[in-house]
């Protein structure tokens, strides 16, 4: 393979490149899905592609092709100092300067130990099929559906620093959910705990057949549950609430591209700014967030991210205060950084690699001891919310309004009934601010994304949070009710 | 690129290599260009071509499916293989439909435009000079993304169906910032030659002056008078829960209201195959033809969407898509809705729409890049932007008056819609 990514290496150096890159990704997907009791899609999916990405004058040109010999090879390279030296006629005030990285030459393939691939599909759909059955067969439940996505993913990335680098990482994703109809109300409930790069071992893990009934018996109660409570209140919410809860107003306004206003068209920028580091006080100093991006099992632990950068642990919010950024090597520089923070990834061969969040998860609390029900028994009116229902965030990740996947109303310190329809709306600053207590270590967990949407086209990235049970006081809840 | 008769030996090829099996081959081929930019500049600039071919086997009531964009004889020839093993592997299909014959296509609005597959990098590049020369001329900051696509879609099956389609969009959107506010504006074509970029960019330059130092107001139930783009986003979710079985069940807004007058005798939303604006593709994603259809008339929930399996249990027609959606308007334009509007506010575009309540149909969501306090009949200046929750249903059954319909995007003609009574419920310092 080196001699063909040595062609396009190259071209882009004898055109006057002063970095260039070229990435080759083999991926192959199996997927799995059934609605109801019926076997809608069992497929595997192989896709294969290159792109080879040139800066030229301080202009970037990129271009991708699924032929890969060493003419075709060759005239990608052209088409894309072609399109490099397109750019340069809107270019940068400031032409594109990188951070200067290592050079690697590694080999790694992340966790997987029973390769999915290998597992037969009859089980996969077996055990789905099983579980909505399962579901169906509760009482008021009229719909189910599960899904099994499996990912294989293969890159070699080569560039003009000298790295050759070679990496395989396996993700597994599975999902199911049903819905119950009562009385006039309709309401969901499912899985929540997210994706993981592993193999087959997750699946057989998390147990999914084990939980259906519960989870289709929690969608009934949902639908005879009282409304919302309405007011200013405190909230004790779980890791998997809280992955959405980060990612959406820590994770995102934290992306230094965001912060420089490259996705001001679509994603929105952020009321972060780079002057803030160091000084903000993002939460309460109970707060601490972590961009890990060598997390055993994360979704964004990729080695090497599609700049070249080997990955690694850093933190982004330190006792309550913003201390660093998401970045690239080409962002990381204008803020007059020397090293980027290993953020930059593609979601495929197509297209051009930006600014993603990390694993970004929040620190659990300092006392071990502290669990879920000290939380709860600490607050005289509020709510109890555990997993992901409705988000929604301004495009500069400040007003937000949360929904989640199942509620229960804490009064003098119990959990007393279950609720539905319960959203909460809070600024983001203020909300991590209002973060008083926190559960310890042995109640922290992981839920992993596979469905980040960001940039122009639309890229899907995959990253993973944590958290532990935490509690928020004086929210405003309910004002969603009309 | 093949051309059609090339691809149509290449479906074949793979349709025999099934053997005994019934199959099913979708083939597309995409070739485009994509030049993003912010801060007055290019950041990304991307072009790549791709062809990918899926085969579905049927082997009795259990199907396989494989999809490669590898197209060389083996691994097309393995595509088959794995595809069969896939198949023997699956248990069957309780709502199994079969495949469906050779079907008659509707002639369809032109879609494919050789001035799409003419364009170069240098020549978006231009375009793009234009809008940000303008921003930076005012001392403001331009940022979007302008993007060119060619494709070709085919299914074909062993039952005799064929059916190809070609197309191509331009589709150019900017968003302008100033000190204090933005403006946006985008359009989408299907040739290279209907697009206008200096207009979009004066127009996206207009809306950024108007929109800045907005001024503080309270959130409150308003008349608002939505844009075509902030209409579009909002109806999606409507649309999204039209589907037939999905109210049968109890779990979408529409259950048992078929025939039921739910909106304004203003609404009607239908699905249209002769508009040249915004041509109809041919067929729907399993081959079934594209037929006009009416969802909505004079505010009354006429039909829902039925797919293959539902239409047969429930012994109708399916429906082969519910997109594009066409909703009529009025002979006003918006500037007519603000003239009638004693108090409200001008809603240029909507953000991060997301269910509150699915069953319910009530969402949330953001203003963004420009809202405007109209007062006695006339815009009095720009206000800061302010979270919503409400349902589209409410907001159509509360109309006041529409401007004609717009293009939006790619799936989407509709008005300018005024309504009353919009709730909205905090207020946001973004901008």
């Amino acid at each position: 393979m080196k001699d063909l990514t040595e062609v396009a290496l190259n071209k882009a150096k004898s055109a006057g490149a002063t970095f260039a890159d070229m990435r080759i990704v083999d991926e192959r997907q199996n997927r799995v899905y059934v609605e109801r009791r019926s076997l809608k899609l069992i497929d595997e999916t192989e896709s294969y592609g290159y792109c080879v990405r040139v800066l030229i004058d301080g202009a970037w040109g990129f271009a991708s092709n699924t032929l890969l010999t060493k003419d075709e090879v060759a005239k990608t390279a052209e088409r894309a100092i072609e399109i490099a030296r397109a750019s340069a006629i809107v270019g940068k005030e400031i032409p594109t300067r990188l951070t200067d990285e290592g050079k690697y030459i590694d080999t790694q393939v992340g966790p997987c130990k029973e390769n999915p691939f290998d597992v037969s599909n009859k089980e996969k759909a077996e055990l789905l099929l099983t579980c909505t059955d399962t579901m169906l067969n509760q009482p008021n439940i009229v719909m189910a559906w599960g899904f099994l996505q499996f990912i294989r993913m293969h890159r070699i990335i080569a560039n003009t620093d000298g790295s050759y680098l070679d990496l395989t990482n396996y993700f597994a994703n599975p999902m199911l959910s049903c819905h119950a109809v009562d009385s006039g109300e309709s309401q969901s409930r499912g899985y929540q705990g997210g994706a993981k790069q592993a193999g087959y071992e997750f699946i057989r893990k998390i147990d999914l057949q084990e939980n259906s009934k519960r989870w289709a018996e929690e969608a009934l109660i949902k639908c005879r549950a009282e409304d919302s409570p309405r007011g200013v209140m405190d909230l004790v919410l779980d890791p998997m609430h809280l992955s959405l809860t980060m990612h959406e107003s820590v994770g995102h306004p934290t992306e230094l591209d965001r912060i420089l206003g490259w996705e001001a068209n679509m994603a929105g920028r952020s009321f972060v700014n780079p002057d803030m580091v160091g000084n903000f006080q993002y939460g309460s100093e109970l707060v601490n967030f972590t961009a890990n991006n060598v997390l055993e099992g994360g979704l964004g632990s990729w080695f090497y991210d599609d700049d070249g950068v080997k990955m690694f642990s850093f933190p982004i919010v330190k006792d309550g205060k913003l201390v660093n950024l998401g970045s690239t090597r080409e962002t990381a520089p204008i803020i007059g950084l020397d090293k980027s923070t290993g953020c930059c990834r593609s979601d495929g061969f197509q297209h051009f690699p930006i600014n993603r969040i990390p694993n970004l998860y929040m620190e659990p609390g300092k006392d071990d001891d502290v669990t879920p029900e000290d939380l709860i028994s600490g607050v005289d009116k509020g709510v109890y919310i555990e997993g992901m229902g409705s988000f929604s965030i301004d495009q500069m990740r400040n007003n937000f309004q949360f929904g989640g996947d199942m509620f229960w109303m804490i009064e003098n310190g119990k959990k007393t009934k279950p609720l539905k329809k319960v959203t909460y709306q809070a600024q983001t600053s203020q909300f991590w601010n209002s973060c008083d207590a926190i559960a310890g270590k042995k109640y922290w967990n992981t839920h992993g994304v596979m469905n980040c949407g960001k940039g122009e086209p639309m890229q899907v990235m995959r990253m993973t949070h944590g958290a532990s049970y935490t509690r928020f006081r004086n929210i405003s809840v309910g004002g969603a009710q009309l | 690129m093949r051309n059609q008769q090339e691809i149509k030996k290449l479906v074949d090829r793979i349709l025999k290599s099934a053997g005994q099996f019934d199959a099913q081959v979708y083939y597309s081929w995409g070739k485009s260009l994509a030049t993003r930019f912010g801060e007055n500049a290019i950041t990304q600039n991307m072009g790549g071509e791709q062809e990918q071919v899926r085969v579905e086997i049927h082997n009795g009531k259990r199907k396989g499916s494989m999809v490669t964009n590898k197209m060389d004889d083996a691994s097309l020839d393995k595509m088959v293989e794995i595809a069969i093993e896939m198949s023997k592997q699956a248990p069957e299909d309780s709502e199994y439909i079969e495949l469906l014959g050779p079907q008659e296509y509707p002639e369809v609005k032109q879609g494919f435009f050789e001035d799409v597959m003419k364009l170069a990098p240098g020549d978006i590049a231009k375009d793009l000079k234009y809008v940000v020369d303008r921003a930076a001329g005012k001392g403001y900051k331009a940022s979007g993304l302008y993007e060119a696509d060619c494709s070709q879609d085919v299914i074909a099956n062993t039952r005799g169906l064929f059916c190809y389609e070609d197309r191509t969009n331009v589709e150019y959107s900017t968003t302008i910032h100033g000190p204090k506010g933005s403006g946006k504006y985008e359009m989408c074509r299907n040739s290279y030659a209907e697009m206008d970029a200096e207009r979009i960019a004066e127009i996206a330059m207009a809306n950024a002056v108007m929109a800045q130092n907005p001024q503080d107001i309270e959130p409150d139930d308003y008349t608002v008078i939505f844009k075509p783009l902030a209409l579009a986003q909002f109806l999606m979710f409507l649309v999204m829960n039209m589907k037939a079985r999905d109210a049968d069940e109890g779990t979408t807004y529409f259950a048992g209201k078929v025939g039921e007058k739910l909106f304004s005798d203003k609404v009607n939303i239908r699905l249209l195959t002769d508009d040249a604006q915004l041509p109809s593709p041919k067929f729907g994603s399993d081959g079934l033809p594209f037929k006009p259809q009416t969802w909505v008339k004079n505010g009354v929930l006429k039909k829902l969407y039925y797919d293959r399996y539902w239409a047969k249990v429930k012994g109708v027609e399916p429906d082969a898509t519910l997109y594009p959606v066409f909703m009529e308007g009025e002979d006003k334009t918006v500037d007519d809705l603000v003239r009638s509007c004693k108090k409200g506010l001008l809603v240029k575009n909507l953000w991060y729409i997301r269910y509150v309540d699915k069953r319910e149909l009530l969402l949330t969501g953001m203003t963004r890049d420009g809202v405007f306090m109209v007062e006695d009949g006339s815009i009095s200046g720009p206000v800061k932007n302010l979270r919503w929750n409400e349902s589209p249903i409410v907001f159509l059954k509360n109309v006041v008056g529409m401007s004609r319909p717009e293009r939006v995007g790619k799936y989407a003609k509709i008005p300018g819609v005024m309504s009353k009574g919009f709730t909205f419920s905090s207020k946001t310092e973004s901008l």
